[in-house]
């Protein structure tokens, strides 16, 4: 019996993000949206996290740390890519210090479109992510 | 019953009943924050998936500490309801706690350091107290093992009301509850990220929970042992105090570790150290 | 061999040692005789206990019936002059003045005929607790002894400014062992304080070892407050030389005090307090620190402070129930309050064990004042504990000190990856203080259970006092067991400092933590066969059970003698640290324990423990515990002289 599915922990981290998607995401732990319901807990601590949402985009500064965070969960993980920004560097996908979505350091497994992504649309992700969390487990067990 | 089988039956249910107090512990705060919460074995589906995880292991001292923690929490509760005496249990407990706090800090990192460290404040604040009931509940009783408090005619908690209050007191330290959690966050508070589980993953953090529920069910004995004219009654008067402490941790800030240390220190002394000083010049 | 002849030969022995010790300037020679020097005493110390057999106490004289007035005058006035001279040249004025007026009142005893004579048989005492001090003196004096040896050479390596003086340091360690010797077998009390001034003397010079002028200012402070405990021990002597059989121990002490005799046993017991380094005469030892660390592990640990509580644990049925017995009582338990407090914000980890010293000899002068077979128990079973675990982590701390060139317990970070055998050795040592069931935690928890039965305020401001100061000491101790537990790769020079080790210390560590784990194991037979029969015997008490064990208890206490070794055996088979991923807020940490910084900078990890520093004033506490137990010493002495 697996657990992922009752318990996935999140990791929330900002990369460029304008703080659009952030907001979202924290609205997702607000009683209107209330995803705790679900056993899903906003862990600051990558070693605790599942799943790894990233909203707003790599620049040079955070490319060692997405990779830093991303290598510091334990397996089996996920990434969620939030927000426009995250999936393919968004509106500042042309500026000079943005290389672009998530997609460019760590492996991506759920794009959630939007800018800025809905709750729905978050949670939505999240979903897909348990789903994807539940194969990588299964192809590791 | 011979002793040992509570013994037994400590180790084997008291995590069932740390887990369940968890669950409805984020049920209640839930509903107290306007949201739905999380189902009331949420707890154990998250040891569960823990379990499921990989380790990281920083230092891979951590993990026999981890497991020698859970190991003497659940020894303390065996030896304590198996009738061995109730000083020494309070030795085993301070050690059981120790171990945890080696193990967060073997991992040589800020955060689980200070956690640890701050911990370690946690335990000097509260030790002075559960040293000072025990004693407390042997002079009132005359007796010093679990079976012989409970079959007293002695009424522990009426002769010691000082030692009940600075036990809710300790108990929301212990317990991890705000405001006096310096140490150790449950999740969403990250002032020092996870404190003292930041360095540990998978498994280690299936531990932590594991101890962390022992140790909610030793406090429950605890207060019966101050209830001690029925068990019924030291679980109820348990879980009310359970409930004022959801209360308080809903409702409070953290405070610095200073603070916690010297308002413990004050209280114990003036609360326990009173009502001790009291039992021995009434000549019990 | 019979008894008489076997604690001659360990007064006798160490002596020859010393003094042969003197003239050899050779090293192999000296180490040699060092090492044999320190086997043969330790074998005759075994011999002697097994010699004891199980009998309650034996008396006896000297061979002849020689009665040793003259001959102890004799030593007497040679110390005198001695300390005079050497006060002298150093400037100092009160010790000179301390020595004369003890040797005044010697010659007049004998001048003015007031010495009484001393019955010849009864000169020596020996029973169960001299057994179980010869033990303490006789096994682990020679293993620091043998110690000293690989200290001094790294000692002298690490520090090129000293001088060395390794033949007096080594000769004097030997004599201070045919003093300790002296003193736990004594009867007769006026050759009992001979030996006492003799082990004052040798700790003095010892202390002043490198001859700079803190240590010789620090030598001085323990040379004047032991000579002025000498000297209430002196007065002491004079008030009883008015009573018959005064001047026997044993009778002195058989039962409760008489009127008459307070007095004295008030003196007496402010003798043993200065010795046992009690506030507010804890300052010498703290200055004692600065000696090497062998003379920290002998004399100020395992075995001169003890023979301030071996007086005191003597006197132990005469102050029983008695005001002067309860105020010696709160001097040890207000001690071990207030250097527990001032222990928590030290840094210098030779200073923590200090402190804990004089915390660990207040538990033992409470136990002592209070007087039941019970607390007499705990406090002997703390002096075996004690002796052990402070004598190896003093030993251990110089080995570290030596190699790591610091003191200061925030730089034993990762201790773990750095010395990992030594790593063990101290873990064992410290466990050995404050672990369940490690004997001193025993003695802890015995000690709370017979306070439950003193009676009024007192027995509750004692269990308020033990439950502040147990939480203190796991404080101090979780603290620097955080340090030594952690770990983080090293480099390759680092990975080399163990090897330089010497054999001396690694025979003489390891040695000594099997026996504070042996001593851990065997608790129970210790308390059957020796402590248990001395305390019913001091106290003509009926038979009890001191240490009633349940098969579970049992199981869970042997479990812990093995935890923490295990744990780090355990963390050295499997040696890997990941040191690229502990959290830093996403930062890259590498070898060498730094981590990325803000705008691209690299900063090193530093990990300070918590001093308290803003809750706890380090030095507010000690000055507070040294003025509330002056005044309650002085209390002490008045009650003495006055309450009839």
């Amino acid at each position: 019996m697996s657990f992922f599915a009752r318990s996935p922990w999140i990791l929330h981290y900002d990369g460029s993000s304008c703080n659009g998607c952030d907001i979202e995401v924290l609205a997702c732990l607000t009683p209107l949206y209330d995803v705790e319901r679900f056993g899903v807990i906003n862990t600051g601590n990558p070693k605790h996290a599942d799943l790894l949402l990233v909203t707003g985009s790599v620049n040079e500064r955070n490319i060692e740390i997405i990779q830093n965070l991303y290598r510091q969960m334990p397996d089996p993980k996920v990434v969620v890519a939030v927000g426009a920004c995250a999936c393919s560097g968004g509106i500042f996908a042309r500026a000079y210090n943005i290389q672009g979505g998530i997609d460019k350091v760590i492996p991506v497994d759920v794009y959630v479109p939007g800018c800025a992504a809905r709750p729905e649309s978050i949670i939505d992700g999240v979903v897909s992510g348990i789903a994807a969390l539940e194969e990588k487990r299964k192809k590791t067990a | 019953m011979n002793p040992a089988v509570y013994g037994i039956l400590f180790v084997v249910f008291a995590p069932v009943f740390g887990g369940l107090l968890a669950g409805v512990d984020r049920r209640v705060s839930a509903r107290m924050q306007g949201r739905v919460g999380p189902p009331l074995l949420q707890p154990f589906y998250d040891v569960g998936k823990l379990f499921q995880k990989t380790t990281r292991q920083i230092n891979p001292i951590a993990e026999p500490l981890l497991l020698a923690h859970v190991g003497y929490m659940a020894a303390c509760g065996a030896l304590l309801l198996g009738g061995t005496d109730l000083i020494f249990t309070a030795f085993i407990f301070a050690l059981a706690a120790l171990l945890l706090i080696l193990a967060a800090g073997s991992a040589n990192s800020p955060f689980s350091f200070t956690g640890a460290e701050r911990e370690l404040v946690v335990l000097l604040a509260s030790e002075p107290f559960f040293i000072l009931m025990m004693a407390a509940v042997c002079k009132v009783t005359g007796v010093s093992s679990f079976g012989a408090v409970l079959a007293s005619t002695q009424l522990v908690a009426v002769q010691l009301p000082g030692v009940v209050l600075a036990f809710l007191l300790v108990a929301t330290i212990k317990l991890r509850k705000s405001p006096f959690d310096i140490s150790i966050s449950h999740h969403p508070h990250q002032e020092l990220v996870s404190g003292l589980t930041s360095d540990m993953s998978g498994r280690l953090l299936a531990y932590v929970e594991l101890g962390h529920w022992y140790e909610s069910a030793l406090l429950c004995t605890f207060m019966v042992l101050l209830f001690n004219w029925s068990v019924p009654l030291g679980i109820a008067a348990f879980l009310v105090a359970y409930a004022l402490e959801v209360l308080v941790d809903n409702a409070t800030s953290r405070i610095k570790w200073q603070l916690l240390l010297r308002s413990t220190w004050v209280a114990t002394f003036l609360l326990c150290g009173g009502n001790v000083l009291a039992l021995f010049l009434l000549g019990r | 061999m019979s008894l008489p002849s076997l604690v001659a030969a360990l007064v006798a022995l160490p002596a020859v040692v010393g003094a042969i010790l003197i003239l050899i300037t050779r090293t192999p020679l000296r180490n040699a005789l060092v090492v044999i020097g320190g086997v043969a005493i330790a074998i005759l110390a075994v011999a002697t206990v097994i010699s004891f057999g199980n009998t309650s106490g034996v008396f006896f004289g000297l061979p002849g019936g020689l009665a040793p007035g003259k001959a102890l005058i004799a030593v007497e006035i040679a110390l005198t002059i001695f300390v005079v001279v050497i006060s002298l040249m150093n400037r100092r004025f009160l010790a000179p003045l301390l020595a004369v007026a003890q040797l005044g009142i010697s010659l007049y005893l004998e001048i003015a005929g007031k010495m009484p004579e001393p019955d010849p048989s009864r000169l020596f005492w020996f029973d169960r607790l001299s057994l179980v001090m010869v033990l303490v003196v006789g096994l682990i004096g020679p293993l620091i002894c043998i110690n000293a040896i690989g200290y001094m050479r790294a000692y002298h390596r690490a520090s090129p400014m000293i001088v060395g003086r390794r033949t007096v340091f080594f000769s004097l360690l030997f004599v201070f062992l045919a003093g300790m010797f002296g003193l736990v077998v004594s009867n007769y009390l006026p050759m009992m304080l001979v030996f006492w001034e003799i082990t004052t003397i040798c700790s003095f010079l010892l202390i002043g070892y490198t001859r700079t002028d803190e240590t010789i200012g620090y030598a001085f402070r323990a040379l004047n407050m032991n000579l002025l405990g000498g000297l209430g021990f002196g007065l002491a002597i004079v008030l009883l030389s008015n009573q018959p059989n005064g001047l026997d121990l044993a009778k002195l002490t058989a039962g409760p005090a008489s009127a008459a005799l307070l007095p004295a046993i008030a003196l007496l017991a402010f003798a043993g307090i200065t010795k046992s380094a009690q506030m507010p005469f804890s300052s010498w030892l703290i200055g004692a620190m600065y000696a090497p660390s062998p003379t920290s592990a002998l004399l100020h640990s395992s075995t001169m402070v003890k023979a301030g509580v071996f007086l005191l644990l003597r006197l132990s049925p005469a102050m029983s129930g008695s005001t002067v017995g309860y105020l010696v009582a709160f001097v040890g338990m207000l001690t071990f309050l207030f250097a527990s407090l001032t222990a928590v914000t030290e840094q210098n980890t030779k200073k923590v064990l200090a402190y804990s010293t004089i915390g660990s000899l207040g538990l033992i002068v409470g136990c002592a004042g209070i007087g039941t077979p019970e607390l007499a128990w705990v406090g002997v079973m703390i002096i075996i504990f004690h002796a052990l675990a402070k004598g190896l982590l003093f030993l251990v701390i110089g080995t570290i000190e030596n190699r790591l060139y610091t003191k200061n317990m925030e730089n034993f970070d990762a201790l773990l990856s750095l010395m990992p055998r030594v790593s063990i050795l101290f873990m064992i040592g410290i466990a050995g203080m404050f672990i369940a069931p490690f004997g001193v935690v025993i003695a802890k928890w015995t000690a709370i259970r017979a306070f439950l039965e003193v009676p009024g305020a007192a027995g509750a401001a004692l269990i308020l006092i033990m439950a502040f100061g147990s939480s203190l000491t796991i404080f101090y101790w979780g603290k620097l067991l955080i340090k030594v537990l952690s770990a983080r790769r090293q480099t390759d020079y680092e990975r080399s400092i163990e090897s330089r080790v010497s054999r001396y210390e690694w025979i003489t560590e390891g040695a000594m933590a099997v026996g504070v784990l042996l001593a851990a194991g065997g608790v129970g037979v210790i308390s059957d066969q020796v402590v248990g029969p001395y305390a019913l015997s001091a106290f003509s008490a009926t038979p009890r059970v001191f240490l009633a064990l349940d098969p579970v208890m049992l199981i869970v206490m042997l479990s812990t003698v093995l935890l923490l070794p295990f744990v780090a055996l355990f963390s050295w088979l499997r040696p890997t640290y990941d040191h690229a991923d502990f959290y830093a807020s996403g930062r890259s940490a590498n070898v060498g324990h730094v981590m990325g910084a803000a705008l691209g900078g690299i900063k090193k990890v530093t990990l300070r423990n918590y001093y308290l520093d803003g809750v706890i004033d380090g030095a507010l506490m000690f000055r507070a515990g040294t003025v509330a137990c002056g005044a309650v010493l002085v209390a002490m002495v008045t009650a003495g002289m006055v309450v009839r």
